[in-house]
Formats: structure tokens, sequence, C-alpha cells
């Protein structure tokens, strides 16, 4: 895809909501491709993205200006690497704070970079005010909403005011036998052949969710890639 | 002809950031297309001409044949504002001397504007150079600057000293520089550039630079900051009142 680069930034303001999956399956998703990868992960305790592709990774922080270089200068880097971030609901508010700060979203765009903030959707008001926030905030990035279905048929229904256009990126369910082969760290989705100790027709379950998410990732990115032209074409005219 | 504007920045002590100061209002007159020149007194090597070495001129404020390269030259310059980053120490007798040679007579009449940026440090003594230097200033537009900089804990002392002090000049406009993080202003002091051109991730010859993104945007919106109390502080009206700009411009164009 002649996209040109991508900064995706997966969040909400809520723990336990699949934020790392995501994280973890739009890595895959990169390097399925072919595509350079690099995951940062904003999160603390256990079930990190560190812990479950530690070569990909890098432990980050805004906390102090040393972490933010080590983070957003890395970001705005003119590398051609994709990159993934894992961002945990503790470093929600901070992170964005930085980020609007130092103009982020903008510097990206000049050094022709494109950022998307996957937002996981729950029903709960703070995370619906957080998402207009980012939405009116952030006019500069694709805002894209996500359904984990795990979290029931629809906890979004009514409550998030989807613009036209919007696409809703949806997790699909995995079914329950599976999560304890996925849930051990460290693991990659690319590696599920005999020798992953993964039963055979689990395998296969696993190998059909995994081909589902891609479809929704690569959705995400041709919209992404889409968002891109639009913005080239008002420039030119 | 736009009437001439000096601007001049002092303290009577040293390390409280005069030449910071000095060159956010390079920058910022910069931005608002104000040509700008500026003396750096801290002769013979400046802080300030480091920083912007085009319009900078290096100078002895208390020798005769600088004075005459600052003031005899006021009317006839390209600049309309004229940036004197007085050394510490010299505000007071800075202001002796243009008071000897008529300087501050010809303000009183309005042929000169003239303000003064005063830089507080931290300590109870530099304020006794409030009450020194009012003497002289009377109807100059007075800056009292409190620069935080490089501080957190600026200023300890009592309320009621500090307004004691700064009600003996009348109409003083106060002014903050809010603190700047140590690692974007060490960042800005080895690229020794302009502020703007740090943002700009720019050299000084207008080379692209490798500076950090991170230390840009605070550079960035520090100056922004600092840029808004100039605005508030209506510095551009004060330099440049808005009948005499209009004819410049004229006689410019």
């Amino acid at each position: 895809m002649p996209l040109r680069s991508s900064v995706t930034i997966v969040v909400s303001p809520r723990p336990r909501v699949g934020k790392t999956l995501l994280a973890r399956m739009l890595v895959d998703f990169h390097l399925h491709e072919g595509r350079e990868v690099a995951a940062f992960d904003l999160n603390q305790g256990d079930g990190t993205l560190a812990q479950f592709l530690p070569e990909r990774t890098t432990s980050a922080g805004v906390v102090d200006v040393a972490g933010q270089i080590a983070l957003f200068d890395r970001l705005v880097a003119d590398d051609g690497v994709a990159k993934v971030i894992d961002l945990g609901n503790e470093s929600f508010a901070s992170f964005f704070a930085v980020a609007e700060q130092l103009g982020f979203i903008e510097e990206a765009s000049k050094h022709e970079i494109v950022t998307a903030i996957l937002f996981v959707l729950t029903p709960d008001a703070s995370s619906v005010e957080a998402y207009g926030t980012l939405n009116k905030r952030f006019a500069g990035a694709l805002l894209s909403p996500v359904h984990n279905e795990i979290l029931g048929p629809a906890p979004h229904r009514g409550k998030y005011p989807l613009g036209r256009g919007a696409l809703l990126l949806r997790m699909p369910l995995l079914a329950p036998g599976l999560r304890k082969y996925i849930a051990k760290a460290p693991f990659s989705f690319a590696d599920t052949g005999a020798d992953s100790g993964i039963p055979a027709d689990f395998g296969v379950e696993l190998q059909h969710w995994r081909r589902r998410m891609h479809i929704e990732c690569r959705e995400l990115m041709l919209r992404l890639l889409l968002a891109d032209l639009s913005a080239a074409i008002r420039f030119v005219s | 002809m736009a009437r001439p504007a000096v601007i001049l920045i002092g303290a009577d002590k040293g390390g409280v950031g005069k030449t910071t100061v000095a060159r956010t209002l390079l920058d910022y007159f910069g931005a608002h297309q104000i040509p700008t020149r500026a003396f750096d007194t801290e002769s013979p090597r400046g802080t300030l001409k480091r920083f912007h070495p085009d319009v900078t001129e290096v100078v002895d404020v208390t020798a005769v044949p600088d004075q005459m390269k600052i003031f005899d030259t006021l009317s006839s310059s390209q600049a309309w504002v004229t940036v004197i980053d007085v050394r510490a120490g010299l505000l007071s007798s800075t202001l002796q001397a243009l008071s000897d040679i008529g300087f501050l007579e010809s303000a009183k009449k309005g042929q000169i504007t003239f303000a003064v940026f005063h830089i507080l440090g931290p300590s109870i003594a530099s304020l006794d150079e409030i009450s020194e230097t009012a003497r002289f200033v009377g109807d100059a537009n007075y800056f009292l600057v409190k620069n935080f900089i490089n501080n957190t804990t600026f200023f300890e002392w009592d309320p009621e000293t500090y307004n004691s002090y700064f009600k003996r000049i009348k109409n003083a406009i106060e002014v903050t520089i809010p603190k700047l993080n140590e690692m974007a202003c060490e960042q800005v002091e080895l690229a020794g550039t302009p502020f703007v051109t740090f943002v700009g991730n720019k050299t000084l010859n207008g080379e692209p630079a490798n500076n950090s993104f991170v230390l840009r945007g605070y550079v960035r919106h520090w100056l922004g900051n600092v840029w808004a109390e100039y605005d508030r502080s209506k510095l551009i009206d004060i330099i440049m009142p808005k009948i005499e700009s209009g004819s410049a411009r004229q006689a410019a164009g």
C-alpha cells in the first residue's frame, strides 16, 4: 500500500477494554503486510505490550521531558517505520496534553505521517466525553471508534455521535477456549504452528480470527490513505 | 518619519536574564516585521550578539564614541526600534548618561519613544534599584519584568514591601516571563540561535537543523506565552503609536 507512514494510537480512558490486544493485532498486521513496525507501550503492570512483543516494543512515558523526547521525537522521525502506541488509561490525559502542547499531529503531517486514534468504545459518560474532546482537539488525526465485541453487543449505541463516514472498527469475539493461548506473554500471532502448543483446531480458529482482524486493519489503513489523499487534494486546489 | 523608539533592558544585578528578555523582544519585533537593531553592552564579547549577530552590535555604553553610535543614529537608522541590553550594574549610570546628553529630555518632549525593561532579581536588594532608577524615568514606559525562566521559587518577599516599591513608578507595567524547561533552555543555548529559529528547526545560517521536536514544542509554547505578555502590555502600540506608524508606512512606501 502506498501509504507514506502512520502512527496509530490505541486509547481508552478505561482499563481492561482490549487496547493491548488491538495494539498486538496492529503490530501483527503491519508485519504481515511486510512493513517495518515499532511499538510503544505506555502501561504499567502485567500483560503489557512490552511483555507480549518484547523485541518490537519500547516502554515509554510522558511524565518527564527525557521520556517525552524518547517517545515523540521517535514518532515524528522520517524513518518510514509504522508506529503503534498502546496508551494505558493512566497515561491517557497526560499523553494528549503533551501531544497538544507540542503540536504533535501538525508536526507529524509535516513529515508526511498520518495519525490515527483508535478509541475503544465503552458506555460510561467519561469515555463519551473524552471521545468528544479528542474529536475537537485533534481534528488533524483520524479518530476511529472501536467496538470490541467482548464488551457487549453495542455498548456505544446511542451514546457516541459517530459522524458520517466514520469507520467503526470491529474486534470480533474470540472463542473462549482460545483466550488462554493468546493471553500468555510473550506471544506472536504469526507463530501458531504445530510447535506453538496450540491444538490444531484452535489454531485454525485463531488464524480465522486473525484474518478478520487484518481485514479491519486494512480498512483502517485505507481510511488513513483516503484522509491523507483528500488533505493533499485540498492543499493542491 | 517614524518616531524612533529606544528600549533599555537592564538590571543592577547579573544573572537575572536580561539577555533572555532581549532575545524574546528581538524575536517579537521580528515576528511583527518591525525593523529592529540591538546593542549589546557586554563589551568586548556579547551574549546577545551570539544569538542575533545580524542586528546586534557590541558597544561600551559608557564611552562617548559608542554613545554617538547609538543615539546620533536614531533617526537615520533603518531600524525603528533600538534595543539596548545594558550590562549588569550599569542601568543607573546609563540612565545618568542619557540624562546628561539630553536624551531623556527628548523623550519627554515626545521626539523619541523611550521604554525601560527593568528585569527584577529574586532578592530584595534589586528592589532598591527601582527607587534609584525611578527618578530618571518619570515619563518612560517602565516595564517591571519578573523573570521566571530558570526559576520556580522566585519572589519570596512580602507583597507589602513589593507594592510599596512598585508604586514608586507611576504606570509601571508588570510583565512575567514564565519558566522554560531546563533542557529546552539548554538546547537553545547550545544551538546559539534566536528562539524562533530554534522552533523553526533551522541553524543560524538557515540550514535545516536537527533539534528535538519535543524541545522545539516547549520553546514554541513558552515563547507564545512570553509574546502574549507583550501583547497584553500593548508593547507594539507603545513603541509605534497608531498615527505615527501609519505615516511611517507611507514614508517607507
